[in-house]
């Protein structure tokens, strides 16, 4: 799944770099992502902005993904790089922009008239400084979490809110947002049928990306008004074109869609057109998104419908999860292990990287240092060699201890040839079963019982 | 006879009890430290580093809290009343269960849930792989021995 939407933004982001952002600033980055490519004198038709909508609501989810794990709580408006801790997880394929930089830079894109126009219009881009890029700090939207449950560890987008790109900015947000007080666009419903042929997440991103537009015009409403706004940005470039082919309600909209500061939202048809109602239905879809990423990532939910039910199964879940780490826990206690391994050394030591929760990691064989193990990886071992030295073990590097926590899946080869394949740690929910049955027989003397699986 | 026995069964039993709540103990810094950027995990290891290790996913409430819990009616789907009731106990309930969630919106908390289940399964792989391997080595230290 993450690599079809992968394949998808190869083709997309051809001139997108790595954009690591901080997820607080995905949004703007987004925006200034959605110009680049485009970079097109004039505005972008209704195709490329729906291309664009893509582009922002997988490379959000992506940036998000990635982000996530190393924003600390930094809303900085100006790191959008964290181009370290990004960089260790796989990247994806895309490409680099030659003119990228990680520095904060306002303008990492080529500015082009078209990024201008768009970029004055998003509350996030040009000056207002209420808007600044440190007002961004949009929240995971929508996409973000839909990215998250299936996205490889691979995205990162290096990328600086280039939103400062302010030249286009003119009147800043400030003016944007009073202008229109409360054009609603078509909202989802036109957006998701324009991007029809789009991936349904990609819709379901536009749908909360759009949702935040009546936010953005409501002013600060809601604590979360910053992400908020920052998903208007986004929103902004999608919600151009939805404007073309929608009716207006709104009295404000005006007829041609000229660049502005903050985003339209329109409203659907039979809705209230009040910002309040219109802020809480973005609100409700917002949540919805989430709870549908919450679905793809809790096993056997699918067929649920129904918020209680789901809420029910993730509640059981997380539990379980919590459960399974005491009870693990206590079996590592009941291990008969040499003495000096220290367990707690082993589980506590921090990880070399900051990876978030990602699944898809690069699966690291863990090195026991075992001088004859052809394939000892000189990534995150499992388990701090120094630790088992009377094992018979000599740390033929002293490798980074992967703490706990961190996705350390694959434990392959251990002292000997036949437990490689012992420990495959997919992490998949088909491998807990036939894992837990392994372990819990205990090991035995042929490799074969110690193979997990997968 | 059988007393000494048993005494020192409990007595070991109460060792692996202790050692089982190191272990866990560490196992949960490990998962907090995974993912530190996220707010579940800073409450996490708050949690872990101001409290010696009691019950672990009963959170007390930290100061700045249910500030926010009030609009979670309001940010409930539901078509019902009830039903609302419902799900709003439901979402305090997932408040509870992740660490740091009680200062949280829903949509906020969603995120955070998403990705501490993330962390979790990968702390309970990891330590599944570990139990594996100790395992093996028990065996085969036993053989060599």
């Amino acid at each position: 799944m993450d690599r079809d939407l992968f394949s998808h933004i190869d083709t997309d982001l051809n001139s997108i770099s790595y954009l690591s952002l901080n997820y607080d600033h995905f949004d703007s980055a987004l925006s200034s992502i959605v110009s680049s490519p485009s970079a097109a004198p004039t505005p972008p038709g209704p195709n490329d902005s729906l291309v664009l909508r893509e582009l922002i609501g997988r490379l959000g989810t992506i940036c998000n993904n990635k982000s996530a794990s190393v924003g600390a709580g930094d809303h900085s408006a100006n790191t959008s790089c964290y181009s370290t801790p990004l960089s260790s997880p796989p990247k994806s394929s895309l490409h680099p922009l030659p003119n990228m930089n990680p520095n904060p830079n306002p303008m990492p894109f080529a500015p082009d008239p078209g990024f201008a126009d768009r970029a004055a219009r998003m509350p996030c881009f040009g000056g207002g400084p209420h808007m600044a890029m440190s007002g961004q700090h949009s929240r995971v939207s929508s996409s973000q979490s839909l990215m998250d449950a299936g996205m490889t560890g691979g995205v990162q987008l290096e990328g600086e809110l280039p939103v400062r790109e302010n030249g286009a900015g003119g009147s800043g947000a400030n003016n944007g947002r009073k202008r229109k007080a409360g054009v609603k666009g078509k909202g989802k419903e036109a957006s998701l049928a324009s991007s029809g042929t789009v991936n349904s997440k990609i819709s379901e991103e536009d749908q909360s990306a759009k949702r935040c537009r009546p936010d953005c015009k409501a002013g600060e409403k809601k604590g979360g008004t910053e992400e908020k706004n920052g998903n208007c940005s986004e929103n902004n470039n999608g919600d151009r074109e939805n404007k073309n082919d929608s009716d207006s309600n709104n009295a404000n909209a005006k007829p041609v869609e000229p660049p502005k500061d903050y985003i339209h939202v329109r409203a659907r048809r039979g809705q209230a057109t009040d910002s309040h109602s219109l802020a809480e239905r973005v609100r409700r879809e917002k949540i919805s998104e989430r709870m549908k990423l919450l679905q793809d990532l809790v096993p056997g939910c699918n067929k649920v419908t129904g918020k209680a039910v789901m809420l029910d199964e993730i509640i059981n879940y997380v539990q379980s999860l919590q459960r399974q780490v005491e009870f693990l826990s206590m079996k590592l206690a009941t291990v008969n292990t040499p003495s000096d391994v220290n367990m707690d050394n082993l589980l506590q030591k921090d990880m070399p990287q900051a990876c978030s929760g990602s699944m898809q990691q690069p699966l690291y064989r863990s090195a026991f240092s075992y001088p004859n193990q052809p394939q000892v990886a000189p990534l995150n071992s499992l388990l701090a060699t120094n630790s088992i030295p009377n094992l018979g073990m000599q740390p033929s590097s002293n490798l980074p201890f992967d703490g706990f926590g961190n996705a350390n899946p694959q434990i392959g080869g251990f002292w000997e040839d036949d437990l490689q394949s012992v420990v495959q740690m997919g992490f998949g929910q088909n491998q807990e079963a036939a894992l837990s049955s392994q372990s819990f027989q205990g090991s035995g003397p042929s490799s074969s019982d110690m193979k997990i699986e997968l | 006879m059988e007393n000494p026995l048993s005494e020192a069964r409990q007595h070991s039993q109460t060792i692996i009890e202790e050692r089982g709540k190191r272990i866990k103990l560490a196992a949960e810094i490990g998962l907090a430290r995974s993912s530190s950027g996220r707010h579940w995990a800073r409450a996490l290891r708050r949690r872990l580093y101001r409290k010696p290790p009691q019950r672990e996913y009963i959170v007390k409430n930290p100061t700045p809290l249910l500030k926010k819990e009030v609009p979670l009616v309001a940010e409930v789907v539901a078509d019902v009343a009830e039903e609302k009731e419902e799900i709003e106990d439901k979402v305090r309930a997932l408040q509870r269960l992740v660490p740091g969630g009680e200062e949280m919106e829903v949509d906020r908390l969603f995120e955070e849930t998403a990705d501490y289940i993330e962390a979790l399964r990968e702390q309970v792989g990891v330590m599944r792989a570990l139990a594996c391997i100790l395992d093996g080595m028990e065996s085969k230290d036993g053989d060599k021995l």
